[in-house]
Formats: structure tokens, sequence, C-alpha cells
């Protein structure tokens, strides 16, 4: 099988030796839609801006639909890349922008006009063809950019933040709107962002990066479900982490002893007996129970023994949904969230006792 | 101080510049319309005439006052400054573009370009007048004084167009390239475009300063004066309202040459649009 992309090993060492990207690999489908997600400086824009041929690639190799990459010059690769600035060009029109890239391709006029004509209406760009667009809003001139992009029918399209300079709003439409239109044109999409629920929304497949390095690759999904790693199971979602070590396994079931008694969760990753390990909560498997109304022990056996003590440090209720914040005893505070119905105000009273509990299977351990 | 204190010494800052800009063109407008060819360079004046105007074109019967010998300094100058204004231009955008991205030595290179525009000029012509020498070289204005006219100049139309190149978006080259187009060709459709007027900015300062440069060309023109000269050479025997006369008529040029500018400026932005709808239709 033939990737539209792949990236083998590729590193980015810029000239005064700031490693920016380490040994990247990354396999994209045709019609697959990848984000790249990491806080800022991690080396998103300069895996991109490699993929586009703007940046030179230090070390290994890059293919599009299996041909090397490396050493074409940006005009000659089958990528489009959209700016986070737009960087529509001010003296022409919005119809001279979007057509640019179509009047070097010795194409007939009328073809080419069709062309233009049909992406314009595509984005509801159609009433401001004439315009220049200076004069047009933060959303247009997005629409107007993609428009340019896409009608060179580009294989990848490659996007730097796109919704980043849009208010939240319009960022929303725009995202749903993206998102159609990815599904049907079926051009491979790669984007960059450092906002967690536009990555989630959009794409097939997210790369978590940090500090240069891929720390994971996953759906959505499975980010929250299954992190790879600590920093994963920090940056995503809102998880709570208890370290501890490995005590030994029982079923598909890992048993970790931690300060706040044994725990079980599912294993992820290779781990051996006594060895460092960290479990990870998802926020949403946490029930909450009030110490005065339910032991311990009539707890602790449904649900593998992950039952930990803490007690109520806030209470807030905001329309239908409580806030609940809960201090562990190590210090440590955990912030749930669920329908009023579930959490009523008088079972938690500020600094009231309360019992945490998760299914083992919501847990994932994986290596400190 | 109050704002009401501010504007007003604003005002007379202003004012005070403006006496002192147009003051002494005023003085020498005045006195060009002495009556001659007795009226001397000085008030008052005997009786408003235009004589002057027409003893520089030789309208006049024959005087004691020969005419202002700069017909052909005149030529020489404007063919020097349309010479220096090409080539230290293009010199310049070159050397900008180059400048966008830090090379080796790119520091010391940009000290001694713009020291080109610091050095006393007298002394720098005075040194080509000896290399000439000593190389059996011949100086004259098309030469030696030019090569030293882009010298002096090119850093001028350097330092504008890195301005320029400094606010100037690189993405926007990037997508050209993306989208599939040479980095030739985009510097044509892309970069030009969005930069023209500043070199717009850079061609008047380099034809303007080769115009009237004086102490670069005094030694390195050799026998046929260049405009600034042979003024200059006229005040040595006698000064007489003839030169305040053309003194005007070149300001009244280098109007022109502004209003040309800015008539330029103004129709590169109108450009754009007229090609976008004649291309479209
Ligand atoms: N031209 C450059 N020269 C030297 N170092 C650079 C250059 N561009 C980026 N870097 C460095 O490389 C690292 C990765 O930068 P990059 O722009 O790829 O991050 P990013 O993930 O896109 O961050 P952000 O979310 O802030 O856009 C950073 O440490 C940055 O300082
Ligand atoms: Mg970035």
């Amino acid at each position: 099988m033939i990737f539209d992309l792949e990236l083998n090993n590729v590193g980015k060492v810029y000239d005064n030796g700031t490693p920016a990207v380490i040994d990247f690999n990354l396999s994209v489908s045709k019609g697959e839609f990848i984000a790249f997600l990491g806080p800022s400086g991690c080396g998103k824009t300069t895996t991109l801006r490699m993929i586009a041929g703007f940046e030179s690639i230090s070390s290994g190799e890059m293919l599009i639909k299996g041909k090397r990459m490396n050493d074409i010059r940006p005009e000659h690769r089958p990528t489009s890349m959209i700016f986070q600035s737009y960087a529509l060009f001010p003296h022409m029109t919005v119809r001279r922008n979007v057509g640019y890239g179509l009047d070097v391709k010795g194409m007939a006029k009328a073809e080419r006009d069709a062309k233009v004509d049909r992406i314009l209406a595509t984005l509801g760009l159609e009433d401001i063809a004439e315009k220049k667009p200076d004069r047009l809003s933060g959303g247009q001139r997005q629409r107007i950019a993609l428009a340019r992009g896409l009608v060179v029918e580009p294989d990848i399209l490659l996007l730097d933040e796109p919704l980043g300079a849009l208010d939240a709003n319009l960022r929303k439409a725009i995202q749903n709107e993206l998102k159609l239109l990815q599904k049907t044109l079926g051009v491979t999409f790669v984007f960059v962002t450092h906002a967690q629920s536009e990555a989630l929304a959009l794409s097939d497949r997210i790369v978590v990066m940090n500090q240069g390095k891929v720390e994971q690759i996953s759906p959505p999904h499975q980010l929250y479900t299954r992190p790879n790693t600590a920093f994963v199971a920090q940056f995503i979602g809102n998880n709570t982490i208890f370290q501890g070590e490995v005590d030994g396994a029982s079923d598909d079931r890992m048993l970790v002893s931690t300060p706040l008694g044994q725990l079980s969760g599912r294993p992820n990753g290779t781990l051996s007996a006594r060895s460092r390990v960290n479990v990870v909560i998802p926020a949403e498997a946490i029930e909450v129970h009030p110490a005065a109304r339910v032991s311990r022990e009539q707890i602790a056996h449904t649900v593998g023994g992950n039952v930990v003590g803490a007690s109520v440090r806030r209470f807030d209720v905001v329309g239908h949904v409580s806030h609940l914040t809960a201090a562990l005893a190590d210090g440590r505070t955990v912030s749930l969230e669920a329908h009023v119905d579930k959490y009523q105000p008088d079972a938690f009273p500020v600094g009231a006792d309360i019992l945490l509990s998760w299914q083992p299977g919501e847990a994932t351990v994986i290596p400190a | 101080m109050n704002a009401s204190g501010m504007k007003l010494s604003l005002g007379a800052y202003t004012a005070l510049f403006l006496v002192f800009l147009y003051g002494p063109l005023v003085v020498l407008a005045i006195l060009s319309f002495q009556t001659g060819p007795e009226g001397g360079p000085q008030f008052p004046i005997i009786e408003w005439s235009t004589y002057w105007y027409k003893h520089l074109f030789g309208l006049t019967p024959p005087s004691r006052i020969a005419p202002l010998p700069i017909e052909q300094a005149l030529v020489r100058s404007l063919g020097l400054a349309v010479m220096t204004m090409i080539v230290s231009t293009v010199l310049g955008v070159t050397a900008a573009q180059a400048f966008r991205r830090k090379f080796r030595g790119s520091g010391v290179v940009f000290y001694l370009i713009v020291l080109g525009m610091m050095v006393p000029g007298v002394l720098v012509g005075l040194g080509m007048a000896l290399v000439a020498k000593t190389l059996g070289i011949d100086r004259h204005w098309w030469s030696t004084a030019f090569v030293l006219h882009v010298v002096y100049t090119f850093p001028f139309a350097f330092l504008v167009m890195l301005a320029i190149f400094n606010r100037f978006d690189p993405s926007m080259e990037e997508a050209s390239w993306s989208l599939g187009v040479t980095p030739a060709r985009t510097f044509r459709k892309v970069t030009f475009p969005l930069i023209f007027p500043g070199v717009l900015s850079a061609m008047l300062f380099a034809f303007t300063l080769s115009y009237d440069e004086f102490s670069r060309t005094l030694f390195a023109s050799g026998r046929d004066l260049t405009l600034p000269l042979a003024i200059y050479g006229t005040f040595s025997v006698e000064v007489h309202p003839n030169v305040f006369a053309f003194g005007v008529l070149t300001t009244l040029f280098s109007f022109a040459l502004l209003g040309t500018y800015a008539a330029l400026m103004m129709l590169s932005v109108r450009r754009a649009k007229r090609i976008a709808i004649q291309e479209e239709a």
C-alpha cells in the first residue's frame, strides 16, 4: 500500500543548533485528517514546513505517494499550505488570488475560470470575488486562503493553525465547514494546532508532540482512553495520575501499589514487576460517594479496589452542572463535574469526607 | 505641558522649519525677477522683469554678462543621475533581497556597504583621483565619477529596501511557491508589485543625491563638469541673478520629480486593480 505521506525518522536541527524535531515517524493514508497537537515550541510548524519544503530536512526521509521529497523544491511538491496569517496577495482581487496557482499551469482560460468559479461557489465567495482581500473579514479571508490552496488540487493540504486568528464562534462554524469540505473532497489534511478541542473535533488521528518528539499517534478517543505516556495523560483531557510500583497482574489487570493504597487498571506498554508506573484516571470515570452514607468496603469489591478517600474542597452549581473539587490525602485536587441531579449540593457540603472510585477498565497503567 | 500648549509649540516648530526650508528659495525667486542686465543680485528690486530667464536661454541681446555655461553640464548631470539611479536601485534591491537571509559575514558586509554613504566625499573623490592617476585611467563623469555616485547612493537604496523587506511577510512568497509557482515568477508577480513603492523611493533617493552631488564629483569627474560644478564655477567670477533664475527652474524641476513620484506611487496601487480587471475581461 502506498501512503499519501510518509515521514521516516525525520529530524530537524536549525542552523543555530536547536534540535526542533527528533525522529518523527508517521504514515498518512489518502483522505485522512491528521492533526499535530502539542504545546508551543514543540516543533509542529517546523514539521509542517518540512513537508511543504520551506525548511530542509536534516535527517531521515519524507515521501509523498511513495516518491522521495527531501530535495524537491516547494513548487514541485503536490502540497499546498494555508498560513495562520492567510498570506493573501493584497494587490490582487479575491478571484485573482484564487486563480493564481492555476495561471502557471498552462491551462486553457475557460477551464481555469470554470475551476475558480466552482471553488468560489463551494466556499460561498462569489459575491466578494472582485474585492480586495484587505477589506474583508477574518472568516472570509480564511475561506479565500482555503479556496486558493484547494483549487490547485494538491494531494496534501497543510494547515498551520488556520483558525487561530478567528474568534471563538466563527472558529466553531469554520471548523465544521472544514471537516465537511475535507470529507467531500477526499484530500489529505495535515493540520497544526495547539487547541485540543480543535484537534479532537476534526481529526481522524492526532499526533501529540512534545519537545520535538512524537509522544503518541492515535484516534482522538484513544488519546483519552489509552494514553501512552504521562505527558499525553496530562496534556489531553482531565486526568488524575497516581505514581506507584507494579505489584503484580491478574487477568488483564495490573495491580499497582501507590501511597493511597493498591489500585488496578489496564496496562499499556511493557511493564515489568516492581517497575515504576503511572496510573491514569480520566475525570469522567470517577464516581463520588459521600463517606457518611457508604463505607469503603461496600464499594471496593465492585471497582477492583479502586477507592481513595478525599474531602470536598469546593462545590459550585452553574446552571444544571455541579462542579466539585475534591482534595486528595496528598494535597492534590481533582476537578469533577456532573449533572446537578447526580451531585446534589446537600450531599456534598464543603469539608465533608468523600470516596472516589472508578472501574479498573477505565484506568490505564503506563510506564513512568 | 497641556495639550493646547503642545499643539502651539509643535505648530511653531513646523512653521519655523518651513521658513528655513523655503525662506532662501523665496528670496532667490524674488531676486530672479530683478531687471537686467544692470540689476544686481540684491535688494531692492529696481524693476520687475523676466530678463534673467530670457538671458538663460540666450533670448536677450548680447551684453557684457556671458550666458551661464550650463547647457551641457545639465545634460551630463541628468544622464549621470539616471544611470546612477538605475544601477543603485537594482543593486539596492538585490542586496537587500540577499540580506533577508542571514549569511556568514553579513554583519561585516552590511557595515562595509553603509560606509559608502558615511565617508567624507572629498576624501573619496581625492582617493579616486589618485587611484585613477596611478593606474593611468582617464577621469570622466561617466566613469570614475559614476562609480563614486553609485558607491554613495547605493547604500541609501539598500537601506530603503531593507526597511521595506523588513515589513514584508515572507509567507506570501511561500504561499506562492506552494501553489506551484517558481521563485523567479513569484518575484515578478508577488514580491515586486508589493515592494514597488519602496523601489520608487529608492530611485528618488539615488536620483536626487546624484543630481546635486558635489564633493565626490569635484575630483573624480575630470574635465567635463556636471551641473553643480558648473554653477559653482560661475560664482567664482561674479554672481548675477541669472543663477537665481536657474535655481528657480531647478526647484520647479524637483517639484515635478516629486509630483511624478507621487503619481507613480498612486498608479502602482491602481495598476494592480486595473490589471486584475483587464485579465478578467
Ligand atoms: N528559523 C528558526 N531558527 C531557529 N530555531 C527555530 C526556528 N524556527 C523555530 N525554531 C525553534 O524550533 C522549535 C520548534 O518551533 P516550531 O515553530 O516548530 O514550534 P511550534 O510547535 O509550531 O510552536 P507554536 O505552537 O508556538 O507555533 C522552537 O524551539 C523554536 O524556537
Ligand atoms: Mg507553530
